[in-house]
């Protein structure tokens, strides 16, 4: 996963310009309106924290909790570093929503066909080596592309060179990594990110899965050795009663 | 005369039914559960239901499918009983469990058209794999499980074919594949039960400390077996009442001394979980999700455990039937709270389910139990009493 592309967002810099917000509304052909909160047509939006502005957007993790919740595998992490989605596959189940620990997925909740919309960090503009619209449309560099090792490097530095920031990069172990950074001079929680479990969600639900096939085995072995002995105690009786009245009638 | 005889509590089924309270009961929630349909299909998600981004599964999934299925255990539990650990006394039950069983399991397939956005794609899993998803063993779980209860309930109205060919062919065959279905039909429904507690697992970090547990697969699974059990009491006790059955009811009495001790089990087993995992701490917090714990714990674990406890409950049916209520109130406090109740916080918004949300689940429910109480009435479900109505037309004439 050399090639892995992500994003970094600098939240010391964002000035709250929402031009991420509407270079995405615009190439997704959505209404152009502001919006305060994710929606089916809003896949990124800047929240007001206090006076900081936060980008809300997919995290696109190493290992997403929504793909390996997908039953049908609509939703895909894919080699170059976006979380998609295949709408003709989706049936709407919305375990992806239930899954999602940035609680990210929308759904659209007001149409009678409805499918669910999140973020694809542009996977078909970086296909052909452009950056997210987001990206390209931030006038002041608060959010950058590149390879995942690049984005990580470069948000190692930062940090690293000025004190001002605080020491974490989210993203960096939020549910097991993610392809979208966040820095900071505010402490995270303070800012509304959720504290996510550091491990990659789909271990919790691997090891429940991994346990089907012991149970098949184990329980299936069980139960028709227990068939065997009831029915061998039903012959053992059915013998025995046959002797008792063959040695009456003798 | 044969339908006079086999109509339920001796009431003639000649001319228009009359009007009875239930009858008007069941009418009310056909009326409400045909308008739920309505706005659900033809207005969508949003006009039939209070759910959000931030609560995606709300009763449907709560209220229809995880008691829907969990209340349907009883079904295996006593198949496996009676077949593969020859516990002959329980074999009068057998048909009735397993009937509530299969109406159980329609009720969540038909509750699945309701959950999923594009539901004419319910065929998906079967073709589009994933199986690192718990939904998508689950979905495995209900097929082949629905199938199995299927052909487990079938002779039931085959037998009421009047071809005596194609009736005895079929049941010989039914008759050669029967213990294969039971074996199978206990492995699908016990990790169908496991799994769908695994749904959960993935919450981490949303649902609340009181019931979020690496054990939630074991949880789900110790639960729903007694609740089954007590679900197949309450109706089997229905029937001997209304329906005329005759059913040595000291069977029942002996179901719920198996349903004691495997409550205490999963009460030993939730308060070993909840101090190994550090969580006693909520146990004494005042908010809403404690009161709603300790809730599910009295009815569940509790109340029953004192109740069944006492000589004089064990050995009167009706006061088991109101036990087994008991119980199957705290089964469904605690799906209810796993899947709503332990995810409110965390989700941010207060989720209460719309009117068409509870009439879409009763309605379906209601067509489960009626469909129950005509299978008594017509199939040999459970032997039955000469009708009284019949008896008392009988002895004049021949007086």
């Amino acid at each position: 996963m050399a090639t892995s592309r992500a994003i970094l967002v600098d939240v010391t810099k964002c000035i709250g310009c929402r031009s991420c917000e509407q270079a995405c509304k615009q190439i997704h052909g959505f209404p152009m309106a502001s919006e305060m909160k994710l929606s089916p047509t809003a896949l990124t939006v800047v929240e007001e924290r206090g006076d900081r502005f936060v980008r809300r957007m997919c995290m696109h993790c190493q290992d997403p909790a929504c793909a390996s919740a997908c039953l049908v595998g609509a939703l895909k992490k894919t080699a170059g570093g976006p979380v998609t989605y295949d709408a003709a596959k989706c049936i709407g189940c919305r375990y992806c929503l239930v899954a999602c620990p940035f609680s990210v997925p929308r759904y659209e909740w007001t149409k009678l066909v409805p499918y669910v919309k999140k973020c694809d960090l542009c996977a078909a503009r970086q296909a052909q080596g452009q950056p997210p619209a987001c990206v390209e449309a931030c006038p002041v560099q608060a959010s950058i592309s590149g390879t995942r090792e690049e984005m990580l490097e470069g948000a190692q530095r930062r940090i690293l060179n000025d004190s001002k920031y605080v020491k974490h990069i989210y993203g960096s172990e939020e549910a097991g990594g993610t392809s979208v950074f966040f820095i900071s001079d505010v402490a995270f929680e303070k800012l509304g990110f959720a504290a996510a479990p550091k491990q990659p969600l789909p271990l919790l639900t691997a090891s429940a899965l991994g346990d089907g096939p012991t149970v098949i085995l184990v329980g299936g072995s069980v139960l028709a050795g227990l068939y065997w002995i009831t029915q061998r105690r039903a012959q053992v009786a059915l013998a025995e009663a046959r002797e008792k009245s063959a040695k009456k009638r003798s | 005369m044969t339908t006079l005889e086999t109509t339920a509590a001796g009431k003639t089924t000649k001319g228009f039914p009359k009007i009875s309270f239930w009858r008007t009961v069941v009418a009310l929630i056909f009326a409400a559960g045909l308008y739920a349909m309505y706005a659900r299909f033809a207005l969508g998600f949003q006009a039939s239901t209070n759910l959000t981004d931030s609560q995606p599964w709300g009763l449907w999934v709560g209220l229809g499918t995880l008691c829907g299925v969990g209340l349907s255990a009883g079904g295996f539990a006593i198949a496996a009983s009676v077949y593969l650990l020859g516990f002959e006394r329980y074999r009068p039950i057998l048909r009735t469990s397993v009937l509530i069983s299969f109406l159980g399991y329609c009720t969540v397939c038909i509750g699945m058209m309701y959950e999923l956005g594009i539901p004419w794609r319910i065929w998906h899993p079967i073709v589009m794999w994933n199986r690192h998803s718990v939904l998508f063993e689950v979905s495995w779980c209900v097929i082949l499980y629905t199938t199995v209860l299927m052909l487990e309930f079938s002779p039931a109205l085959v037998e009421k074919i009047p071809w005596v060919r194609a009736r005895d062919l079929y049941l010989r065959w039914h008759h050669s594949i029967l213990i294969a279905l039971v074996l199978a039909g206990t492995l699908l429904s016990s990790m169908h039960q496991s799994f769908l507690g695994g749904l959960y697992l993935i919450t981490k970090g949303h649902l609340d400390p009181l019931w979020y547990s690496p054990y939630l697969t074991t949880m789900f699974y110790l639960s729903a077996i007694p609740a089954g059990l007590s679900v197949t009491i309450m109706a089997i006790y229905l029937c001997v009442r209304s329906l005329n059955a005759r059913v040595d009811l000291t069977i029942l009495s002996d179901v719920s001394r198996v349903i004691a001790p495997l409550l205490a089990i999963y009460g030993v087993f939730r308060a070993v979980d909840l101090i190994s995992r550090d969580a006693t701490q909520y146990l004494w917090m005042w908010r809403e999700e404690t009161l709603l714990f300790w809730l599910e714990i009295a009815l569940l674990v509790i109340a029953p455990l004192v109740l069944l406890n006492l000589e004089k409950v064990r050995n009167t049916p009706l006061y088991l039937y109101w036990t087994s209520a008991v119980i199957v109130m705290g089964f469904m406090t605690n799906r209810l709270n796993v899947s709503i109740t332990g995810l409110q916080a965390s989700s941010g918004i207060y989720y209460e389910p719309k009117w068409t949300e509870f009439a879409a689940t009763l309605a379906t429910i209601a067509a489960a139990v009626v469909a129950f109480r005509y299978a008594v009435i017509y199939l040999d479900i459970l032997p039955k009493n000469p009708s009284q109505r019949v008896l008392a037309l009988s002895a004049p004439a021949k007086a």
